[in-house]
């Protein structure tokens, strides 16, 4: 699947299926007492017919390439994921030091004692944002 | 007469040492933490607003008007330069980002800066011509105009985004949606919330922003070899003469759409800068070149981004109803220092009310003055290798976004957008209208639901109300344009074929 037009069109689609049938699961009720329902539903009804569109319009243009590069979003993602998890079950310093080395795997070059600098000054940043600023960060 | 009597009894106030120190002061710190990704104008208030306890009543409010002032900059500058923005600089994303792309950073922050300070002198006019009178024009306003007024916005997408049509509308819709996550306010029934407890407030504005500009901006970076920073090296500050003169004409006409638009509770100021961008869009003689560095695409937005936070005091000053969460935090800092915004205000405390009337003007100098030099400071950070950058800037997102509710669960919120957003981008979907829908979605649900209950249902009373009737006749305009438009460049195609 490399046309950026039809996947596109597709992930639109999804999307609105997505919003609209979990909106069909709530009361929808009348135009005159809308439920929670409605709203979500008209729009995400809108949104199908816009991705249906794009859908018939990938048959008539020329199909263009999609780009990607799965692995620097996992690693970046991954690198988050850790940073919240090590600072709710141990502290944000180890947060902060699992974020830069982890994230550094997505950039062309990986250095240690670059990346312990790096996370040393973050440290010393979060040290100032929480005693100068006074942000509540579970630094220890 | 009067209104130069009161504004020299205004800056005769704001003009005194310790007042243009405080105002100096907000500015700066205001800008400094600003700057920082995830931290706007709200949580730049707030962070700061006990700094003012200790400081006397017209001081404090001054500092906190300059603490505003200056973060909504500092705001632009990282929305330029990094493209992590905040409600307020949105647009500036676009074309400000554009800018940087092409070695042209300093220029378009020095063009935020001074459009900013066009956008400000205007409102500030505005202000002090109209505020008693003008703050009732909010009232006129029922939920069928809200309504038909955010649809305006959403028309305006049309023109902001630089692929098609359908893709704006697409991605603002999505956005609509994203906004309606969490809790309904009128039935209390959690939706799409997927029984996750902390998504029964609704997703976060920041964890939306900063995961598909920021992130999925590094991202890109990233993927395309990633070692080199946008920045060349250059710092080409002044605008020429003739980019000079294709500021000021944009400026004008961003201030003119703010001062109108920051008047109108909810979304005014946001829409502001998505209508002062579809106006340049279609009426600048440069129009060809927006979304790809055009001067206009940062003046524009900028002048009336800071002309509606301007005019967005008039309600609260005026009427006393505070309508988004800034002025509701600056309404906080009133109250604190025991004074009551409203009909009375001007009268009772005539000083503080002209005094910050003029200490507006006197933080729009103070901005200019500071950012011009500090602009090479600014961009010293860019010297810095994007592999050493980065980090930085992942770990300031995930300050951001945490420091909100100090909560862990939104940096996963902000990684789902992350990636969300990274999809968005490779599939050439812009992330601008997103954030509007976004933004005005909930608010939309409920002007709706209100009014086709107040009518019982009935949908043609959207059109009957004058001002909801005209809004939704101009965007029937907008439509047949565009249609037209498009049906002649289908025309012409083949030809050229």
């Amino acid at each position: 699947m490399k046309n950026m037009n039809l996947v596109r069109g597709l992930f639109l689609t999804i999307i609105s299926l997505m919003f609209g049938i979990t909106s069909m699961t709530y009361s929808i009720g009348k135009f005159g007492k809308a439920g929670p329902g409605m709203f979500p539903l008209l729009v995400s009804g809108m949104l199908l017919v816009i991705g249906v569109a794009t859908i018939i319009g990938a048959y008539y243009k020329p199909p263009v390439p999609i780009s990607y590069n799965f692995k620097n979003i996992a690693v970046v993602l991954l690198g988050l994921c850790g940073f919240a998890v090590i600072s709710q079950f141990l502290n944000m310093i180890f947060g902060i030091f699992f974020l830069v080395f982890c994230s550094a795997f997505a950039a062309k070059s990986f250095t240690v004692v670059r990346n312990i600098k790096i996370s040393v000054c973050l440290v010393a940043v979060a040290f100032g944002f929480k005693y100068l600023l006074g942000l509540n960060l579970p630094l220890i | 007469m009067d209104l130069i009597h009161n504004l020299a009894f205004g800056f005769e106030h704001a003009l005194t040492w310790q007042n243009l120190m405080y105002c100096a002061i907000g500015c700066v710190v205001g800008t400094l933490v600003g700057l920082l990704p995830g931290l706007g104008p709200l949580s730049t208030i707030s962070l700061l607003l006990p700094l003012t306890y200790s400081i006397p009543t017209d001081g404090s409010i001054i500092m906190l008007a300059g603490i505003y002032y200056g973060a909504q900059y500092g705001d632009s500058v990282s929305a330029i330069t990094m493209k992590i923005p905040h409600a307020s600089s949105i647009v500036a994303c676009i074309d400000g980002y554009q800018m940087t792309l092409n070695g042209k950073t300093g220029l378009a922050l020095f063009t935020a800066g001074i459009s900013s300070f066009i956008g400000g002198t205007v409102a500030i006019l505005v202000l002090a011509t109209l505020a008693p009178t003008l703050g009732e024009v909010a009232l006129l306003f029922g939920p069928a105009d809200y309504c038909a007024l955010m649809l305006l916005g959403f028309v305006c997408v049309s023109f902001v985004t630089t692929g098609s049509m359908l893709n704006g509308l697409a991605m603002t819709l999505i956005g609509v949606l994203l906004g309606l996550v969490g809790t309904d306010v009128n039935s209390g029934v959690p939706r799409f919330t997927m029984d996750f407890s902390f998504l029964a407030d609704g997703v976060g504005l920041i964890s939306v922003a900063l995961g598909c500009f920021g992130i999925a901006e590094i991202v890109k970076n990233l993927d395309g070899g990633g070692e080199q920073t946008p920045f060349n090296g250059e710092i080409k500050l002044m605008p020429t003469w003739p980019e000079f003169k294709r500021i000021i004409p944009s400026a004008l006409r961003g201030s003119v759409i703010g001062s109108v638009l920051g008047l109108l509770p909810g979304g005014g100021p946001v829409i502001a800068q998505f209508a002062a961008y579809a106006v340049d869009k279609r009426f600048s003689k440069y129009k060809d070149e927006m979304g790809q560095g055009a001067i206009e695409g940062v003046a524009g937005q900028a002048a009336a981004d800071e002309a509606a936070a301007r005019t967005s005091f008039i309600p609260l000053m005026s009427i006393g109803i505070p309508e988004n969460a800034v002025m509701a935090l600056m309404m906080a800092a009133f109250i604190v220092k025991g004074v009551q915004p409203g009909p009375n205000m001007i009268a009772n405390h005539p000083d503080l009310f002209w005094g910050l009337v003029a200490s507006m003007w006197v933080g729009n100098c103070f901005l200019v003055i500071l950012n011009v030099p500090l602009v090479r400071y600014w961009l010293s950070v860019f010297k810095i290798p994007f592999s050493v950058l980065f980090p930085a800037i992942l770990f300031f997102c995930c300050i951001g976004t945490f420091s909100i509710n100090n909560n862990l669960d939104d940096v996963y919120i902000t990684a789902t957008f992350g990636f969300i957003g990274y999809m968005f981008m490779r599939l050439g979907l812009e992330a601008a209208p997103l954030m509007l829908g976004f933004i005005l979605g909930p608010m939309l649900e409920e002007y709706f639901r209100r009014q086709l209950l107040i009518s019982r249902g009935d949908f043609t009373s959207f059109l009957t109300r004058p001002i909801s009737g005209s809004l939704l006749a101009l965007i029937g305009l907008f439509i047949v344009w565009q249609l037209v438009s498009f049906l002649r460049q289908v025309k012409r195609t083949p030809q050229v074929q």
